[in-house]
């Protein structure tokens, strides 16, 4: 796999998977062209990504270099203009009707007739999950800190809390992979970080492949294995970094020099973009 | 949701005051409107107990606009004894029926028919003008004719006139419900793919209750419809009771004040359907914020 622009590599940053597993994700120079009044617009440019199962990837990068569009990609929610990817060994289409991945969106995306127990037990009920659907729904929200709205309606809450729902809404019937667009966004910093924490213990628990959009370079640095760094105008991938810092992390990692280096490298990266 | 409750009753307020000034206003307009008949009642020299026209004014038989009194003598007249089927209250139950019967059918047509319309482009394109020129034909035109051809086939009396009034009824409920279920969120149908759901469950669990406003809307707009349509097919068909059948009766009459205890049956009758409507609205969509 070769990336647009390859970083310069730092070391292992997990323990790295057995070397024969296919990448969950594996993309080959992926293209994205809307149409749009009078031109096009290209969203995607000739990416290349290559994912391991286990991994937890940020992508960062300025408004509208595409990383919604490559999450849509991903998840079959558009079709490639060009290049082509494979999730989980199959293609998109086949790894969406085997329900692979759980999807945050930039917004709640909640059901407002629905209360929030209810929107988190959707999926459950689409998917006719067996077993005890309620509790495992109240288990999410109790994960999310949200176990005392389960009666509300979406419009009782808050903007950040709506988001929270939506995240125990992906979790809830347990996908091998997430991605999730901007999840923490509307949040303040506490209870970010708070969930920062709460994610990765999950993602280290459930060995779940993580795909995770964001604009916050130190929350991309704290979560991930690698970091894509990515720049508009065309939409394509300036960069891989991978973050060598030890796991578990916690709010030591934020002051480990490290963390430091590697936020300035992926800055430089977004400024090389940027120019 | 109870924070809101303030402002429904809040809501009240206006609405009396608007209820005082027409109150206050009704017996001056009333003598305004009376007192020309009266002038020319007394000028034929019939024999009356009041001398000057705007003593008269109050006293006509067939006043332009009943005194106060003269209404409330009416209301009596015609609304006892209670259950017989030549007092109001059993006309007023059965227009209710019809147009209630009527709502019904047109609902289940309304809805059936938004399904096909949003299924299927081809359906939409063949059958939409048709649709619309149908609600061109004037219901007192169709009417008799409908209630004819009805009668060929056996059906007479209640039936055909909740029919007349689903006729008219189920257009705005299929257009309100076709474009409900057309108002999913395009991201809640995203969200509905990445579950992979059937298009089953789809309308289900997404496009029916997005269109659950829709609907509603298009309902209370349906249930005048289907009232004004029960009581001209009363009217223009051969019928033996409801409220267009004692218009009819009374019209020919000429007996003004009964036809103005009618219509405020009918007024408040219409009021009723359309409160119906809201409470059943409350009571389907508990998550609306109003
Ligand atoms: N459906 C669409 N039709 C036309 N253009 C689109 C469409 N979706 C996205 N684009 C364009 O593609 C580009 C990338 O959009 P995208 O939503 O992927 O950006 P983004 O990186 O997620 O931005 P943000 O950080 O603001 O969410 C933008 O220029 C946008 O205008
Ligand atoms: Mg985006």
């Amino acid at each position: 796999m070769t990336y647009t622009n390859p970083s310069p590599q730092t070391g292992p940053a997990q323990p790295s998977p057995p070397p024969n597993e296919p990448p969950i994700v594996s993309i080959r120079d992926l293209q994205k062209i809307f149409p749009v009044p009078g031109g096009e617009t290209v969203a995607l440019k000739d990416a290349n990504l290559s994912i391991q199962r286990g991994e937890f990837i940020s992508l960062i990068g300025p408004s509208g270099c595409g990383k919604t569009t490559l999450l849509r990609l991903m998840a079959d929610l558009e079709q490639p203009t060009g290049g082509g990817l494979l999730i989980a060994g199959r293609p998109a289409d086949e790894a969406r009707r085997e329900r692979q991945y759980g999807y945050v969106f930039q917004a709640p995306a909640l059901m407002e007739w629905r209360t929030v127990l209810k929107n988190v037990l959707l999926p459950l009920e689409v998917m006719n999950v067996p077993g005890d659907r309620l509790a495992r729904a109240r288990e999410m929200l109790k994960l999310v800190g949200l176990e005392k709205f389960e009666r509300n309606y979406p419009w009782q809450l808050s903007g950040g809390m709506q988001q929270r729902v939506s995240i125990a809404r992906a979790l809830a019937f347990d996908p091998p992979l997430l991605f999730m667009d901007e999840p923490f966004g509307a949040l303040d910093e506490i209870t970010r970080e708070h969930l920062n924490l709460e994610l990765l213990r999950l993602w280290r628990e459930t060995g779940k492949t993580v795909i995770f959009v964001t604009h916050s370079i130190p929350e991309a640095v704290f979560l991930s294995t690698r970091v894509v760094v990515m720049t508009a105008r065309p939409g394509r991938i300036e960069g891989v970094v991978d973050i060598n810092l030890p796991h578990p992390r916690s709010d030591d990692t934020r002051e480990d020099p490290r963390f430091f280096t590697l936020a300035t490298e992926i800055r430089e990266l977004l400024k090389k973009g940027h120019a | 949701m109870t924070a809101l409750r303030p402002s429904r009753a809040a809501g009240l307020g206006p609405m009396l005051i608007v209820a005082l000034i027409a109150a206050a206003l009704y017996w001056p307009l009333m003598l305004a409107a009376n007192v020309g008949p009266a002038g020319r009642t007394l000028a034929s020299g019939a024999e009356l107990e009041c001398r000057t026209a705007l003593a008269c004014a109050s006293q006509l038989r067939n006043p332009v606009v009943p005194a106060p009194a003269q209404l409330a003598q009416g209301f009596m007249r015609l609304s006892t004894p209670v259950t017989s089927p030549l007092a109001l209250p059993y006309n007023v139950g059965v227009t209710a029926g019809e147009t209630l019967l009527g709502l019904l059918l047109a609902t289940v047509t309304g809805i059936g028919l938004a399904l096909l319309l949003v299924a299927s482009r081809a359906f939409e394109r063949a059958t939409l003008p048709w649709l619309v020129a149908s609600q061109t034909v004037p219901v007192v035109a169709i009417a008799p004719m409908l209630a004819v051809l009805l009668g060929q086939y056996g059906v007479q009396g209640f039936l055909p006139k909740a029919i007349i009034a689903a006729y008219i009824a189920f257009f705005p409920i299929a257009v309100g419900m076709s474009r409900g279920l057309r108002s999913a969120d395009p991201l809640h149908l995203d969200l509905m793919r990445t579950y992979h759901a059937s298009s089953a469950q789809t309308y289900r669990l997404l496009r029916f209750p997005a269109s659950l406003p829709h609907l509603f809307t298009a309902l209370k707009v349906a249930v005048t419809s289907a009232l004004v349509g029960s009581i001209v097919a009363e009217i223009s068909t051969i019928s033996f009771s409801g409220l267009g059948k004692m218009l009819a009766e009374n019209s020919r009459a000429s007996d003004t004040v009964a036809l103005w205890v009618i219509m405020g049956y009918g007024a408040v009758l219409g009021v009723t359907l359309v409160a119906l409507v809201n409470a059943l609205e409350r009571w389907v969509t508990p998550w609306s914020r109003r």
